[in-house]
This record gives structure tokens, C-alpha cells and sequence, in this order.
């Protein structure tokens, strides 16, 4: 009897346990619905505009392909606006899978923050979406096809984030990133801007003809995405100081900005006409280090970077082998590189001092490292701060 | 005496337990009043709470009976009840919060789509099995579950390091040692762990080089608290204070979450099914104080009175969750503060019920 009591307690304490820990019950059959994939917010007048990508993930051998749909909505707040999709359509988005964030241009005098921080704040969504600048208003961002996916958010997706180590090119800013950095001392912020690149879609004939050959179990996933007629593209930047936008870093400066915030391995630089020879050089390693010193009369900001890299081509008219054997970087090309990113790097913070946008969190270094000086410097630190850049780029040693 | 605990089973206690309801609300609730300085304030706190550890562990040294002996001996019957109802209204208050926040947790992150209330009323049936169980039951609890917070802090920690900003928590002292104190005292409600040794007394048998053991099960704990502290304000900085539900919150943000997805639930869920049972431990001490007041013949009587209160506290007031969460922060900390530090450390000074021989520790 005491047996029997102990295992139904166990029993009883399973099932408990399955109720208290999983949501089982609460999952919605993903085959069944339709997930939100990304959402996009315009101004229009004075009321939000915000445009949600579907897509109905498709789950038969016959046709692989994601459909979509883009639904909108508007309101006075972006919550009212997503609202207002539920009012409409008599569905309320459940934003849980949506991954992306895109801001569109009709922002350009107004505080990003009034809608960014629903998302932040909100439950619905996950704080770690990426956001991102459209160059045009989000909806047509998210009405852009790419041969890349035929649901543009995962498109963008694929740009910003999938592609470890060929998406150093670009920035990612998340949405607890971009409002930590608002609502820090500095209160500078940074997003990718995305362009639409029109683009000619020679790829549907070239898939198409490899589908033939493709058996049935494959579902003709080589259909999807075979529509799109556009590219996205990622390398510029916007800059926003107190969450208004102040400036745009070009793909260079972009690139700059990278060097010195992350870790940029394989990322690739283009050093050109080095002794009538073009070379493309591979980062193995980036070691930033930014230090600012204050004294009573001065404010310098050190840039140190420490560059490891190796030789990926050259359009050398003979035969050379350095590339693949990661030999020595001639003199001429390590000078010519650091003199390039040496000047990227100057123009970068020319940059911040001209738009007063901090990217360098320079404001956190003064708090962080220069306590005793912050209150002297807190006000004027941009127009007072000298600076110096030094690159040493090396290679197999 | 016959003892209901193994020595290795109260350090595994600490280090299963203290940790866990540490990390949900609690790092917003400092960071609003210390922000970067919030690890000094929890600092503050482990170091009162090592302290009255250290002194517990003398009383445990020297008592021959326990604890609830020990008030009868020194305070007399009506006197040890007085005080044992102080430490039951002090058990349920306490146990209030992080039972709140664990609903709010599981109704808003893990129940998105149409919480009620009954979700989270399971809880409630594990939590009046156990208040029904003697002592040892809890000791085998942390003889298990130590592992799963173990790894769930392992894996946390992992997953959320690449994000962090150690640089963030300087420079160190800024915000002036009465945010120092006052972020401290906000969270008295989450501390007070070394408290639970005084009930310990006499419940397991003291042996050479135990007290060293059981500081140091708590000290490792309370270094992972304070670690998560660091990162938690090294992650979020100036939003740090936002973040109601950090346990979640603080990982996913690595790239190999955003390309594979939220594996880490694996280490959330982990802590999750600790904290059922860290959760349940003010309630299970309600009960066990509540049967030796009204010295009930049935012990499910009381585990029944706690647990029914606690659900008709968390049905009738549930619109008032924000009154009463903010009442107990403010008003009952100095009672915790006393029930918690001051009376445990008082306990060394009772001279009725200990043995004659000086020991050395």
C-alpha cells in the first residue's frame, strides 16, 4: 500500500510537473497559423503606419515555398497600430517569432525612441530583434522580393545576421542595444540603413532548370524565392543622437565603425593599386583598443588597432602562390592598409564630432575610466577631444 | 537526538536554494536605486547574511536540543510561541513576492497566449505536498535539484558572457553609499537565506570542519548572485533597471541564440524546477512554525491553512499584486531585517539548552 502511494505520488508529481514547466497545451500548431516575421512602422501625417510581414510556413512535399502577406494597420501609438491589424482582420498579431524591426524613412526629424520602446517594453516580442533604417518607407522594404528568400525579412535576416563572418560588413543593432545606448549618458545609437538594389533575375531560369533534375522530395524548393528582381543592401549606417537621426556612416566608415566594436574575422578589405597590383586582404583578427585620457586641460582619445590578417587575391599577372601559402605581407601593402584604415578610422571620429553622435561611446569612457573629470568635460567633451589613430597591420610573421 | 539532516545535505541546501529567487525581479529592483554600483548593494547584503551564518554556525556548535527547544528553554512557552507566530507572519510575507513574480514569469513568459490564473496553481500542489513532508524530505530535494542549478547557472552564465560589458559597473562607488544602502535594503525580502540555519539546529549532527563546509556552500552561491548582478547591469547598463524578469532575459542575446534559437530555456527550466522548491521554502517554515504554535495532530492542517492563504491571498488580491508587492518592499524590511539577521545572531547569547565545553571552530 505504501508502495503503490509513493508511485502515485510520483505519478501525480510528473503530471504536476508537466503542467508547471512545459506550455504544451498552449502551443499553437505552427502548420496551422501564421507567424509574423517582421514589422514595419511609417509616419504617416500624425498616426504610425505599421505593416506586418506573415508567413504561412507550408509543410506539404509539393510546394516548399513560404507564402506571405503584408497586413497593416495605423493608429497614434504603434501598440494602437497593432491594434487596430487586430480590429481590422479580427487576428492579433503574435509578435514572438518576429525577428526584425524596420524603421522607415518618414523618421528623419522624429525621436525613434516613441517607437522603439513599445518593443522594448513589451512582452510580446523578443528585445533582441534586429532593428534596421529603411532608405524607403518599411512597407515597400517588405513588399521587395530577394532571390535570396522570397520573405523579404528573411532575406534581410540573411544579410544581417545568418552569414557569420561575411556579415561584418554590416551593423546589427538589436532593440535593447539601440535603447540601452539611448538612455545611456551619451545617448547615441546606431542601426544599418537598408537599400533596395534593383537587380535582374536571371536566377528563375537557372533554378527553374535545376528543379527539373531535382526529385519530388525536395519540394521544388528551388521555386522559392526564384520571383525576387531586387537585392538588398546593408553597409551604410544611420547615426542618431537622442534618437533623432544626425548623419549616416558610408560603407567604409561602416566598416571602420566594425573594426573597433566587434570581432570582424573573415571580413575581407580591398587595398587597390599597390605597386599597379590590387589586393584583397582576409582578417584573421581585430584587436581594437580605445582609451581616453583626461586631464585638467586635455581630452585625448587614443585608437589603437591591431590588425592580423592574410593575403586572399591579387590580379598579379604572374603566377604567385602567396596567397595561398599566407606568406609575409610585403611592406608596401601593410603601409598602404594601415594608411587606408588610418584614415577610415580619423574620418570616423570626425564624423562622430561633427554629428555629436558618441558611437564611440566616448561619454561612457570619460564616466567609466575619467570619474574625476566627468563633470568638467560632460557638456563639451566632443569639441574638446583630440585624438590619435594608430594601425599596425601585420601578417605571417 | 535523531537527526533529520546529513551535513552534506544542509550545504547542498544553500547552494541549491539561495541563489535562484535571486534572479528574477529582484536585479531590477536594486539597479532603479544603485544601478552600476547594484552588485555593492547585494555585496552588503551576502556579507550580513555570511555574518549571521558564522554566528549560527556556533549556535549549531554548542546547542544540545533545537531550535524550537531552544526558545522554549531560554523564552518559556508563551515566549517561544510569540516569537515562533513573529517568524510565521514573517514566513508569509516573505514567501509573497517571489511567489508573485514567479507567476507573473510563467503567465507572461511562458503562457503568452490567454493566461489564467490556474496556471500557476500546480504550483500549489507541489509546494502542499512538501509543506506535509518532515525535514529530510527538503535535504533530499537538495541532494537532487543542486544539480540542476548548478548547470543552469553554468549554461546561463556561458551563454550571456560574450554579451557583457564588465566595464559597465564603473566607476566603482559613484552612486554614494546611501544608494549603497538603500538598494540593500529594498532587497532585504530576497535575502536573509542564512536565517534558515537557525532551523537547522540540532537537525543534523555537527561534525569537525562543518562550519567551514556550510560557509562555504554559501559563499560560492552568493559569488554566482553577485556575478549575475555584474552581468546583468554588464548587459542591459542604463536599462538595467527595466528588465522585471532578468533570469530570461540576460542570454539571449548571443548570435548562436538568434541563428539556432532559445536553447537556453534548457538552463531556464533547470532553475525553473529549483525554484519550485526554493519558492515553496517560507511556506513549508510557515507551516512547520504554525504546527508548533496551534500544535496541530495533523500536519496537512497547517500546510493546508498556508497554502489556502497563499492562494486566496494571490485569487482576491491579484489587481493589488502591485500594492501589496510595493507595501512588503518598503514596510516589512526592517522586520525581515530583525527576524533575519538581528534575532540569529542573538541566538549565540542564549545560555539555556547549550553545552558547558568551550569549542574552538
Amino acid at each position: 500500500m505504501k508502495i503503490l502511494r509513493s508511485k502515485l505520488a510520483i505519478i501525480i508529481f510528473l503530471g504536476v510537473a508537466v503542467l508547471f514547466f512545459t506550455n504544451d497545451f498552449g502551443l499553437i500548431d505552427i502548420e496551422k497559423t501564421a507567424i509574423i516575421t517582421a514589422v514595419a512602422i511609417d509616419k504617416e501625417a500624425d498616426d504610425y503606419k505599421v505593416s506586418v510581414e506573415v508567413a504561412v510556413p507550408e509543410a506539404t512535399d509539393t510546394n516548399a515555398e513560404n507564402q506571405r502577406a503584408l497586413i497593416s494597420g495605423s493608429g497614434k501609438t504603434v501598440g494602437g497600430a497593432l491594434k487596430d491589424i487586430g480590429d481590422e482582420t479580427g487576428w492579433f498579431p503574435k509578435l514572438s517569432f518576429c525577428n526584425l524591426i524596420i524603421i522607415g524613412n518618414g523618421f528623419e526629424n522624429e525621436n525613434v525612441i516613441k517607437v522603439l520602446d513599445y518593443f522594448a517594453k513589451t512582452m510580446q516580442i523578443q528585445d533582441s530583434a534586429t532593428v534596421v533604417y529603411s532608405e524607403k518607407t518599411g512597407e515597400d522594404l517588405l513588399k521587395a522580393t530577394s532571390p535570396l528568400d522570397n520573405i523579404s525579412s528573411f532575406a534581410l535576416q540573411k544579410i544581417l545576421l545568418k552569414s557569420t563572418g561575411f556579415d561584418n560588413d554590416v551593423i546589427t543593432t538589436d532593440i535593447r542595444s539601440f535603447c540601452a545606448n539611448y538612455y545611456s549618458p551619451h545617448s547615441s545609437s546606431i542601426m544599418p540603413i537598408v537599400k533596395i538594389i534593383e537587380q535582374r533575375a536571371d536566377v528563375d531560369k537557372a533554378q527553374e532548370g535545376g528543379a527539373n533534375g531535382s526529385s519530388t522530395s525536395q519540394g521544388g524548393s528551388s521555386k522559392s524565392s526564384a520571383s525576387g528582381k531586387t537585392v538588398f543592401n546593408a553597409s551604410t549606417s544611420a547615426l542618431f543622437k537622442n534618437g533623432i537621426k544626425v548623419g549616416e556612416l558610408d560603407k567604409d566608415l561602416t566598416f571602420a565603425y566594425n573594426l573597433l566594436n566587434r570581432s570582424v574575422e573573415r571580413s575581407t578589405i580591398k587595398v587597390d593599386d599597390v605597386d599597379g597590383i590590387n589586393h584583397l586582404l582576409t582578417v584573421v583578427s581585430n584587436k581594437p583598443t580605445i582609451k581616453l585620457t583626461a586631464t585638467d586641460t586635455d581630452l585625448k582619445l587614443s585608437i589603437n588597432l591591431d590588425l592580423y590578417c592574410r593575403l586572399s587575391d591579387l590580379n598579379s599577372v604572374n603566377s604567385d602562390s602567396t596567397f595561398a601559402e599566407n606568406k609575409p605581407l610585403s611592406d608596401k601593402l601593410i603601409e598602404a592598409t594601415k594608411t587606408k584604415l588610418e584614415k577610415d578610422i580619423g574620418d570616423l571620429v570626425l564624423t562622430e564630432m561633427q554629428t555629436g553622435c558618441d558611437i564611440l561611446k566616448v561619454k561612457d569612457l570619460l564616466y567609466r575610466f575619467n570619474y574625476k573629470h566627468y563633470h568638467t568635460y560632460k557638456d563639451n567633451y566632443l569639441s574638446k577631444l583630440n585624438f590619435d589613430v594608430s594601425v599596425a597591420v601585420s601578417g605571417q610573421k | 537526538m535523531q537527526f533529520q539532516l546529513k551535513t552534506r545535505q544542509v550545504c547542498l541546501f544553500f547552494i541549491a536554494f539561495l541563489p535562484i529567487i535571486k534572479l528574477f525581479s529582484l536585479p531590477s529592483v536594486i539597479a532603479d536605486v544603485a544601478r552600476e554600483d547594484m552588485w555593492i548593494s547585494t555585496l552588503i547584503n551576502v556579507l550580513l547574511d555570511l555574518f549571521t551564518l558564522i554566528v549560527l554556525i556556533f549556535t549549531c556548535k554548542k546547542c544540545k536540543t533545537d531550535f524550537y527547544g531552544l526558545l522554549e528553554l531560554n523564552f518559556g512557552k508563551v515566549g517561544s510561541k510569540i516569537i515562533l507566530g513573529i517568524y510565521f507572519i514573517t514566513f508569509m510575507v516573505k514567501g509573497f513576492i517571489p511567489v508573485m513574480e514567479q507567476k507573473s514569469f510563467i503567465e507572461l513568459a511562458l503562457y503568452e497566449t490567454l493566461p489564467n490564473f490556474f496556471n500557476f496553481m500546480p504550483f500549489f500542489v507541489v509546494c502542499f505536498y512538501l509543506c506535509l513532508k518532515k525535514l529530510r524530505v527538503l535535504g533530499r530535494i537538495a541532494d537532487v535539484f543542486f544539480v540542476c542549478t548548478a548547470l543552469g547557472l553554468i549554461l546561463l552564465f556561458a551563454l550571456s558572457l560574450p554579451n557583457c560589458d564588465f566595464t559597465a559597473i564603473l566607476p566603482v562607488g559613484a552612486r554614494g553609499s546611501v544608494n549603497h544602502l538603500k538598494g540593500s535594503y529594498y532587497s532585504f525580502n530576497w535575502f536573509g537565506d542564512a536565517m534558515y540555519l537557525m532551523f537547522f539546529i540540532g537537525q543534523f549532527e555537527y561534525k569537525k570542519k562543518d562550519g567551514l563546509k556550510i560557509v562555504l556552500s554559501f559563499v560560492i552561491p552568493s559569488l554566482a548572485v553577485i556575478l549575475f548582478m555584474i552581468m546583468f547591469y554588464g548587459i542591459f547598463t542604463s536599462i538595467a533597471y527595466r528588465q522585471f524578469f532578468a533570469l530570461t532575459e540576460i542570454s539571449k542575446y548571443t548570435v548562436i541564440i538568434n541563428n539556432i534559437g532559445r536553447f537556453d530555456y534548457f538552463a531556464i527550466l533547470f532553475l525553473l524546477a529549483s525554484n519550485c522548491f526554493a519558492l515553496s521554502l517560507p511556506l513549508y517554515f510557515a507551516t512547520t512554525i504554525l504546527n508548533k504554535i496551534c500544535a496541530f495532530n495533523k500536519r496537512w492542517i497547517s500546510a493546508l491553512i498556508v497554502t489556502l492563504t497563499y492562494v486566496a491571498v494571490l485569487l482576491i488580491f491579484e489587481q493589488f499584486s502591485a500594492t501589496i508587492t510595493s507595501t512588503i518592499s518598503y514596510y516589512f524590511n526592517t522586520l525581515f531585517f530583525i527576524t533575519a539577521n538581528v534575532f540569529p545572531v542573538c541566538t549565540a547569547l542564549l545560555n539555556k539548552g547549550v553545552k558547558n565545553e568551550n569549542l574552538a571552530v
